[in-house]
């Protein structure tokens, strides 16, 4: 009998708070799996996120559907052993504060491990467990500074710049979750629980797809540079300006005589500064200038990106996120998903970006209150009673708060 | 138990070329899955991609190590027979072709799962496999354009900047990755085969853990932007120049009041106009001036982190080049730059992978095939073709082989 749901049974601790952790767990829940996220006293501190009303937060809201949410003092030895009672039946781990911090709390993965071997235990942190950088404070952009990301954005000589959204974080969410489903595919199959170590900057690192690679193999005589608009080393590439809006084009390849054709510069095809793919990075100037001048001529942005796409030139608009959320592209594939949060009521988010054949559908889910489910969980998984649970209340191991 | 790692024993079949498809199918093959990538006669493109060396491409070496090759003329029905008989015996299909191509070939979902119903098959697109923009060549800038990433990423009043790497390319491979492990494991269970449409799109536009969300449910009135080298919500937070080089500050909550030590200026921890993170950004230019004040004063951007993370728990980072990321102590001692040595390049450095399993802490010895490298192993071993067959199958010039 095929399961109802792809993580049907699947349990998940999850320690995890701001975003990469998350939105890892998110995915989980998503997909089916039960979700208990362990959150301090006051609440995961994304909770303080804008926007908010009424004391919730929709930032919350978006990184924390479908997960049940338990408030506890970790410090506190009572509070120890439940997430042991609980972990102890579990199958998934998710934890991303900085390393040590876990073990201070009996919660690494040596005390875990002993608790349940067939444990999933995924750590994500910005340096990773080990190694110098392992114990500084983490963001996502302090990882894209050690990654040599942010080094490669903006003008040659200009401070760098960076984009006001956290793709290391949600990106590392999503990598977390493939090694654990990887893990949990190789337990099914016979193999053991294991321990996962990801980390931002390593992840980062990973989308140099050729940087490093060309730094390494020229001998050290090529250094990758941020360039502005327009790409360091390929031409015509880059963003060019029609009329009041920007645009993407980029004409590679078989694409590059398109293009020359399309702009009415056949002329350029017998150009010797423009005869190859080299040739055409080292005049790169010139190239991306005559491209620049044909839009200019044609001066309206709808237009240029008529004729470019007619003619199979890759280009695009840069949109705004309002744009982006209301394009007609965006609402023929569902990307803005619809929540209906008890406070905010109807809130918009990005969907997850998964789509499955055999599940079309994202459930409808919500995000808890902070200890909504301390009763549930504690009596109905561990058998506490009310007057243990009002014990634990009063000595503050527990509380909730409707926000 | 033994295996050599997760997804050993896992059947791949991989049509994919460039970045986004490879480098899922390089995590499977990391991850000890058997992968064989159907190319191109003359090779797929990134084998023409720098560094060259004896036309053998260490672009390609980075993305494809640890796939078997087998190159063949898509466009005849002998390829495609090929491909039919191949899926029959294997657990994963993987294209990152433009929506559309893969049905000219006799390949797409539903010629497909009526060859092997059990088959899960991932389609990798920039756009997605419908709606309006599904069939514009796609390119990692035209996601980012479309997502709204792009047009937020530069000065306010200049030109928007390109990011030097392929984030979405690679991302939207580990999200492929992601959802191929999880129609595995949902199929272990007892589900069946099924189809799985990722799109860079989609990964980018989910990127935006804040934008969508804040602008929606401000009422339109909150707009993301692009503001340059400094968040536009939120204060101190950004680049800041010391001597020559750049660093990034982040200092928010405790670490706020920290940095106020250091500074100088406890008496802003009373002040209203710094008294919330709505009401600093409003006054961050102030913020900004004494940031630099307290810069002017340190010998170089080296001793301000220090300072800043070591003595004052301020987040901070320098701006590292590439070359500096790569020669960094920490990068050394986690091993994060991987040597793989090529049969025909030699040396060459790359990103290592960032999945890390305590079960498989070796990286496998992996190897990127010459182009069709495994015709023949492949068609006589899984196929069971004869000699003679593939023979014919050179001549009729539906095989190719070449060592670059």
């Amino acid at each position: 009998m095929a399961p109802q749901s792809m993580f049907e049974g699947i349990k998940v601790i999850d320690f995890s708070h701001y975003v990469a952790g998350p939105h890892c767990t998110k995915m989980l829940a998503e997909h089916g799996a039960e979700v208990i996220k362990i959150e301090p006293l006051t609440g995961d501190p994304a909770r303080m996120l804008p926007m908010h009303k009424e004391g919730r937060s929709a930032f919350y809201v978006q990184h924390n559907l479908a997960k049940k949410s338990l408030s506890l003092d970790l410090a506190q030895p009572e509070a120890q052993k439940i997430c042991h009672d609980l972990i102890r039946n579990a199958d998934v781990v998710v934890e991303n504060f900085t390393p040590g911090v876990m073990k201070r709390h009996n919660m690494d993965w040596e005390t875990l491990k002993a608790i349940n071997p067939n444990l999933v235990m995924c750590s994500i942190s910005c340096f990773g467990q080990d190694g110098p950088l392992a114990q500084l404070p983490g963001y996502d952009f302090i990882g894209q500074a050690y990654a040599g990301i942010l080094d490669l954005n903006g003008e040659p000589d200009r401070t760098p710049v960076f984009a006001d959204l956290t793709f290391g974080d949600v990106s590392s969410g999503t990598h977390a979750y493939a090694a654990i489903v990887a893990a949990l595919f190789h337990r099914f199959r016979g193999g053991e629980g294991q321990h996962l170590d990801l980390c931002l900057q390593e992840i980062l690192f990973s989308y140099h797809d050729m940087n490093v690679q060309l730094h390494d193999a020229s001998g050290g005589t090529y250094i990758p540079k941020r360039s502005g608009a327009t790409h360091n080393v390929a031409a015509p590439a880059g963003i060019f300006k029609c009329g009041e809006r920007y645009l993407f084009i980029i004409a590679l390849g078989a694409q590059w005589e398109n293009l020359a054709k399309t702009i009415d510069r056949e002329d350029l095809l017998s150009d010797p500064r423009f005869a190859d793919l080299a040739a055409r990075g080292l005049n790169k100037d010139a190239l991306n200038g005559i491209v620049q001048s044909w839009l200019d001529t044609i001066g309206d942005p709808d237009t240029a990106l008529k004729i470019l796409e007619n003619a199979h030139i890759p280009c695009a608009p840069l949109l705004t996120v309002p744009e982006v959320m209301e394009h007609p592209h965006t609402k023929a594939r569902n990307m803005l998903r619809t929540i209906v949060d008890p406070v905010w009521g109807e809130l918009k988010i990005p969907r997850t970006p998964l789509r499955f054949s055999a599940f079309p559908d994202i459930p409808e889910q919500t995000a808890s209150y902070v200890g909504e489910h301390n009763q549930e969980i504690l009596s109905e998984i561990l058998g506490y009673s009310n007057e243990d649970i009002d014990a634990l209340e009063t000595q503050g191991v527990i509380n909730s708060i409707r926000s | 138990m033994t295996r050599k790692h997760v997804l050993e024993g896992v059947k791949v079949l991989d049509f994919s070329h460039f970045v986004a498809g490879p480098h899922c199918t390089r995590l499977m093959a990391e991850a000890g899955a058997e992968v064989i990538k159907v190319e191109a006669q003359m090779g797929e493109a990134a084998r023409h991609l720098p560094v060259l060396k004896d036309e053998r491409s260490g672009y390609f070496i980075q993305h494809n190590r640890g796939k078997k090759s087998l190159s063949l003329d898509l466009r005849t029905k002998e390829a495609q027979d090929i491909c039919h008989e191949l899926i029959k015996t294997v657990d994963v299909v993987i294209e990152n072709f433009t929506p559309g191509v893969m049905k000219k070939f006799n390949l797409d979902w539903e010629a497909v799962s009526k060859v092997n119903p059990d088959v899960i098959m991932c389609s990798i697109s920039c756009l997605g496999q419908e709606g309006p923009l599904s069939k514009l060549p796609g390119f990692d800038y035209i996601g980012q354009a479309y997502s709204g990433i792009l047009g937020m990423t530069g000065a306010a009043d200049g030109y928007p900047a390109l990011s030097g790497m392929a984030f979405g390319d690679i991302s939207t491979g580990a999200h492929a990755y992601g959802a191929i492990v999880t129609a595995l494991y949902h199929k272990a269970m007892g589900g069946g085969g099924q189809f799985l449409d990722i799109a860079l799109l989609d990964c980018l536009f989910s990127y935006h853990e804040m934008n969508v969300q804040v602008y929606d449910a401000s009422g339109g009135a909150q707009v993301p932007q692009r503001s340059g080298h400094q968040h536009a919500f939120i204060a101190p937070l950004g680049l800041f120049k010391c001597k020559e080089d750049y660093l990034i500050i982040v200092a928010l909550g405790a670490q706020w009041n920290n940095l106020l030590k250091l500074l100088g200026k406890e008496e802003w921890l009373e002040d209203p106009r710094f008294a919330t993170p709505l009401t600093r950004n409003e006054h961050r230019d102030a913020i900004t001036v004494e940031i630099e004040r307290w810069l002017s004063t340190v010998s170089d951007v080296t001793e301000a982190v220090r300072i800043l993370v070591e003595e004052n728990h301020v987040p901070a980072a320098p701006i590292l080049s590439v070359p500096e990321v790569m020669e960094h102590p920490h990068m050394k001692q986690r091993g994060i730059v991987q040597t793989v040595n090529d049969r025909a390049f030699g040396d060459v450095k790359i990103p290592g992978a960032p999945l890390r399993y305590s079960q498989y802490p070796e990286r496998l010895e992996l190897q990127a095939s010459f182009l069709g490298e495994h015709n023949e192993e492949i068609l006589r071993e899984q196929l069971g073709y004869s000699e003679e067959k593939i023979a014919e199958l050179n001549a009729a010039g539906v095989l190719s082989q070449k060592n670059i």
